[in-house]
């Protein structure tokens, strides 16, 4: 008797937990013929969709409640969690902790950016078939592979040959290993051919990207379109240690010291004025700013002026970020009436700061193009259409004895917050600093 | 009976002893909060002129000293200016100008009196008789490999000694004060842009990383720079000088945001002084710092084409 109560109490434990189980596999309780089939026959137009040869998984299986709630759901599409999450719920660690690098959509969960939930024609269901799929995004990449005159192979194959579409736990920009690893997968480095390319230097272990784009180019060997001219020559021992000496990559002299060799006038000019960008003449030189072999930038640039000079000037560089928003929530929101005055100048926003400094040196505080700030504002301004306010030598600001009047008398070139880039909220407030008598 | 009043009397005396504690504690604490939070500048006034109504053009140096001995680095015009500041009076402004010297942008004197100023164009420190003549450049004789050397700053100790921030070969020398080299003190590893050095009564070195808006510093007998802050940028925009008093409290121009942050020896915040501005007490883009014993703080304003003298009220 107490043996079939022991067996009795038994099953209704394991009862309790299948059933509990079974609950958990159907949530909403649906009949047993209560899927995919049951799904179609309103949603129609799905049929032909299944005729695609790449169908995600639960759709094949007709688990429709997989993501979708049958009845009700707080997210578009009755999707039963947060579209941004959803994948998740199957796909968890589709991006690894501290991963080197991770595709900004995929952790973001914009996963429908490639992917299409149901069915494709392509496989793992993407959009795309592809390299038409990543330059749908990544145009400029996509237009550089489409023009280049001298192709890279596997580009050509597609870009998941060097680069992970999730995210990479070994190297930046996603790529599927370290750049120098990843290209030596390929490219045999003790071959004869490729010694010679490279004056029997040894740069099996060198940073391939400082000369050549792996994107294509139109340069012969896909070097990048602007070759410094030693590099085109190959005459690598102008700068470099001779390829048999002990230290073959070490360069002859350290510095500004080394460029200049050749570029003496444009150094001499620089050192003849009173004021040096001060990277210039330390440890690292002119290669703070340029690549030493090639780059996609003129002048051998090591990326466009904003990010360039932003490097170091972070803080001018934020600022210019957080004026931009400004302006355009603030122009959104005033609607019909247009906003008047610029909160930004736009010579800083288009990376353009060689439109006021020069970038080497100058006889100018700020490394300023002209001393003479009117004269410097009015290559762009025509500042006596802008105003008749007293400007110039002979004009004194009445809040200092030692300043004369000019525009950064009134603006702040970099911006400031407020309209027409005056350090002040109100014009008002800006006129009755020197205007007292009109202070209210 | 007896023995009771003599426990109470010494539960008495315990609690006095423990009430005093409490209080030298407070107090301590209060002083500690006082001077963590109280020091501010008070303006006293401007400089815009030599002796003979020149202007000032953006004068970038400026070195004081305990005999009331100001030097402006008038920069633009290339000279070096010569006042006496005692008992809140400015005096004089006479010009030293000399061929071997234009564009003075940091400046020093010695307790001899001998001035120091950094050629900005020429990138050398050039050494000046108390009277302003010349007396030769600091060529850190001795030096070891790599020889050349670029000064961004520079900055001497309490004995003369010459500590300078050679940003081509990425170090901190020491010479002694008469030129010799004596250490050199290599960068960290990870630093953005150091703008100027330095040195604490106690020989402590301090870096200003411009870009990365931090401190590091090396004790006087250390082989290497530490971190001393984290980055400060949530306090200020583009620090370009950093100085100290005597009691190791650090001084640091935001040249960007035209303002002087202090904080305490251990790089913890004190606060943040002053502001943009084009009337009097106000800064704009200044440059160089320089305070004395007596609580005199000068600044070269730079962007306002003068001078500017407060005083530290604690």
């Amino acid at each position: 008797m107490k043996l079939s109560l022991k067996i009795l109490l038994l099953l209704v434990v394991i009862s309790f937990f299948v059933s509990l189980a079974y609950a958990q596999q159907n949530k909403f309780k649906l009949k047993p013929d209560a899927k995919g089939k049951l799904c179609l026959s309103c949603h129609d137009n799905f049929k032909e969709k299944l005729k695609n040869p790449f169908i995600h998984t639960p759709v094949k299986s007709g688990e429709c409640s997989e993501c979708h709630n049958p009845h009700t759901a707080s997210h578009g599409k009755l999707l039963d969690a947060d579209p941004n999450k959803i994948c998740n719920k199957c796909h968890e660690g589709i991006v690894p902790k501290n991963p080197k690098s991770s595709h900004k959509i995929v952790v973001e969960g914009n996963c429908v950016k490639c992917h299409d939930p149901h069915a494709s024609n392509n496989k793992f269901v993407l959009l795309k078939a592809g390299n038409e799929l990543c330059s749908g995004c990544h145009k400029n990449i996509g237009e550089t592979v489409a023009k280049a005159k001298f192709k890279h192979n596997p580009v050509e194959k597609g870009c998941i040959n060097c680069h992970d579409p999730h995210s990479s736990t070994k190297a930046k920009y996603l790529l599927k290993n370290d750049l120098v690893a990843l290209c030596v997968s390929c490219h045999k480095t003790d071959r004869p051919n490729f010694l010679k390319q490279h004056m029997n230097y040894p740069v099996a272990k060198a940073d391939c990207s400082s000369c050549h784009n792996a994107h294509g180019s139109d340069k012969a060997g896909i070097l990048f379109d602007n070759v410094h001219q030693p590099v085109a020559n190959k005459m690598c021992t102008q700068c470099h240690e001779a390829s048999t000496s002990p230290d073959p990559l070490k360069i002859k002299r350290a510095g500004f010291e080394l460029c200049r060799g050749c570029h003496s006038s444009m150094m001499n000019d620089t050192f003849n004025k009173n004021r040096v960008h001060w990277p210039l003449v330390d440890k690292v030189g002119c290669l703070n700013c340029h690549e030493p072999h090639a780059s996609p930038q003129k002048k051998l640039l090591m990326g466009d002026m904003k990010s360039l000079c932003g490097k170091c000037h972070t803080d001018t560089m934020e600022v210019q970020v957080r004026l931009a928003e400004k302006e355009k929530q603030e122009n959104a929101a005033s609607k019909e009436n247009v906003m008047k005055g610029a909160l930004t100048h736009n010579p800083i926003q288009e990376g353009n700061c060689e439109a006021c400094h020069v970038p080497h040196a100058s006889d100018s505080p700020f490394l300023l193009k002209q001393s003479k700030i009117v004269e410097l504002c009015g290559t762009c301004h025509d500042w006596l259409k802008h105003t008749s306010h007293p400007m110039g030598e002979k004009v004194a600001d009445s809040r200092n004895k030692n300043l004369r009047m000019d525009c950064l008398s009134c603006h702040r070139s970099h911006g400031t917050g407020n309209r027409h880039m005056i350090p002040f909220p109100t014009i008002t407030d800006l006129c009755t600093q020197c205007h007292k008598q009109f202070k209210r | 009976m007896k023995s009771l009043r003599k426990h109470s009397a010494q539960r008495i005396a315990h609690g006095v002893i423990i009430i005093f504690i409490l209080l030298v504690i407070g107090l301590f604490h209060s002083a500690k909060s006082f001077s963590a939070e109280t020091v501010k500048l008070k303006y006293i006034q401007s400089v815009y002129f030599d002796d003979k109504g020149g202007n000032l053009k953006q004068p970038e140096g400026v070195a004081c000293n305990e005999k009331s001995l100001l030097i402006v680095g008038d920069t633009e015009n290339d000279r070096l200016l010569r006042y006496n500041f005692q008992e809140k009076s400015l005096k004089a402004g006479g010009e030293i100008k000399i061929p071997q010297l234009s564009n003075p942008i940091r400046l020093q004197i010695n307790s001899k009196g001998d001035i120091f100023a950094l050629d900005g164009k020429k990138r050398r420190i050039i050494r000046l008789t108390p009277e302003g003549a010349f007396k030769g450049f600091v060529d850190a004789e001795g030096v070891p490999s790599p020889s050349t050397f670029v000064p961004r700053g520079f900055k001497l100790d309490t004995y003369d000694n010459i500590y300078i921030l050679d940003i081509f070969s990425a170090r901190v020398l020491a010479l002694n004060p008469e030129g010799k080299y004596q250490k050199q003190i290599p960068f960290p590893k990870e630093y953005g842009f150091f703008s100027d050095l330095s040195v604490d009564t106690k020989g402590n070195i301090l870096l200003i990383d411009c870009v990365k808006a931090m401190v590091f510093s090396a004790s006087k007998d250390a082989k290497d720079f530490s971190p001393l802050t984290k980055s400060l940028r949530e306090y200020l925009n583009f620090p370009t000088n950093i100085t100290t008093d005597s009691r190791g409290t650090i001084y640091i121009v935001d040249e960007n945001g035209s303002g002087i942050i202090i904080l305490g020896q251990d790089g913890s915040f004190l606060g943040r002084q002053l502001s943009m501005g084009w009337n009097e007490g106000f800064l704009y883009y200044p440059s160089q710092l320089c305070l004395n014993e007596k609580g005199d703080f000068f600044i070269a304003d730079r962007g306002n084409s003068r001078v500017q003298i407060f005083t530290l009220v604690k």
